[in-house]
């Protein structure tokens, strides 16, 4: 048996639902080994870099798509945050195959970053100490991780409206409820971030392409937009440029990090 | 039975990409088209190494979800690859399937000609591999 090194290998069950693709147009396309070695190496070091920083909990942010065009680097963030044993955790929400509905989802530093990323490039920002502190009993219980959560999704959602919350309007208001004890739902989350200053990214989107993103997908719409806005083609969102910028103008949070 | 090495190794199927997303308009959340597939193996060490090429001798159902078995050309070497579910079923691999094995340092990926079909992690891999839905 000299040879034999008998491998037992443990499964980890991580199963979500793939029930919920049923009868969805779900196009998958088959990932390349290049993709996950270079997605892995990425989870990877920003596991190195977390664990240099000290920090507990971090806004960790990935690059999904090419948003240049509206003047935005990242397209998505959660909250990631250390657990007793070491590992990082990111809480962050997920449009499901582009329905109309997300929800929330724990995950490894694996998975967040081994979805199509259009570019190998992480960010990070640390929140000040105290706001830390007050952060981490919230991501670590998930009564509190659904307590703002809205299924409605609309990748362009209002952040001042209750009817769609897109992922990262969903991570700004619980930091909200985090930090402020009477943000107990997502319109006085909304006050407080208006009360701080939050201000967010004003995308201009003309007519057809309104239109267009309506009629064809269903996890755009602009309904919830007031129409002063909408019909002048400005479409006002929440995004992570806007959040960073905002988190670094307040003092609440450092300077943008990137992890290659 | 000194020589046997234990090693445990969670086994993901990071199967499918996202996808689905009209990239139009803008758009910070992506899709979760592909589920983490988790899956038992029981392989002599050697079958994973670097460049080796395994051929998939049988695909199976179980209870457990979808099990194939690989076997090295060179030597026999066999391995057994336990696939939970629907992300595997979903996959067209079946006897005679060509996979080679790269080796990194999360550990390795089996691809066929054109797609990667499993991710095997190590211990540093494991480490960063999770998944739990929160709220429905």
């Amino acid at each position: 048996m000299n040879l034999a090194c008998s491998a037992t290998v443990a499964a980890v069950l991580a199963l979500a639902a793939a029930t919920a693709h049923a009868g969805r147009s779900c196009e998958n396309k088959p990932p390349k080994a290049d993709a996950i070695q270079r997605s892995m190496l990425l989870a990877e070091h920003t596991a190195q870099r977390l664990d240099q920083s000290g920090a507990q909990v971090v806004a960790l942010a990935r690059i999904g798509q090419n948003l240049s065009e509206y003047g935005v680097r990242y397209s998505h963030f959660g909250l990631a945050y250390r657990e007793p044993d070491g590992r990082w955790r990111v809480v962050h929400k997920l449009n499901q195959c582009g329905t109309s509905h997300a929800a929330v989802y724990r995950q490894g530093l694996g998975e967040f970053f081994l979805d199509d990323l259009y570019e190998y490039e992480a960010a990070v920002v640390i929140p000040r100490p105290d706001l830390q502190a007050r952060l981490l009993p919230i991501v670590r219980d998930n009564a509190r991780l659904a307590q703002l959560n809205t299924p409605a999704y609309s990748m362009v959602a209002y952040p001042w409206a209750r009817t769609y919350q897109q992922s990262n309007q969903w991570a700004l208001e619980t930091f909200a409820m985090a930090q402020e004890p009477a943000a107990v739902s997502r319109e006085r989350a909304q006050a407080w971030l208006q009360l701080q200053g939050y201000t967010p990214t004003t995308l201009h989107i003309g007519p057809l392409k309104r239109m267009g993103g309506r009629l064809t997908a269903a996890n755009i719409a602009f309904d919830d937009h007031p129409n002063e806005k909408r019909f002048t083609d400005r479409i006002d969102t929440v995004t992570v440029d806007s959040v960073f910028a905002w988190l670094n103008r307040t003092g609440m949070g450092g300077p943008v990090q990137t992890i290659r | 039975m000194k020589s046997i090495r234990k090693i445990a190794l969670a086994t993901l199927l990071a199967s499918v990409f996202a996808t689905a997303q009209a990239q139009s308009d803008v758009s910070e959340a992506s899709a979760l088209s592909a589920l983490p597939i988790a899956v038992s193996v029981a392989a002599p060490v050697v079958v994973l190494s670097a460049g080796a090429t395994l051929t998939v001798v049988s695909v199976q159902a179980s209870a457990l979800g979808t099990v194939w078995v690989l076997q090295r050309a060179s030597d026999g070497a066999r391995a057994t690859l336990t696939l939970s579910g629907q992300a595997a079923r979903a996959l067209s691999v079946g006897a005679g399937t060509v996979v080679v094995v790269t080796a990194m340092s999360t550990g390795w990926v089996l691809s066929t000609a054109s797609e990667a079909i499993a991710f095997i992690p190590n211990e540093i891999g494991a480490a960063l591999l999770y998944n739990e839905r929160v709220t429905r």
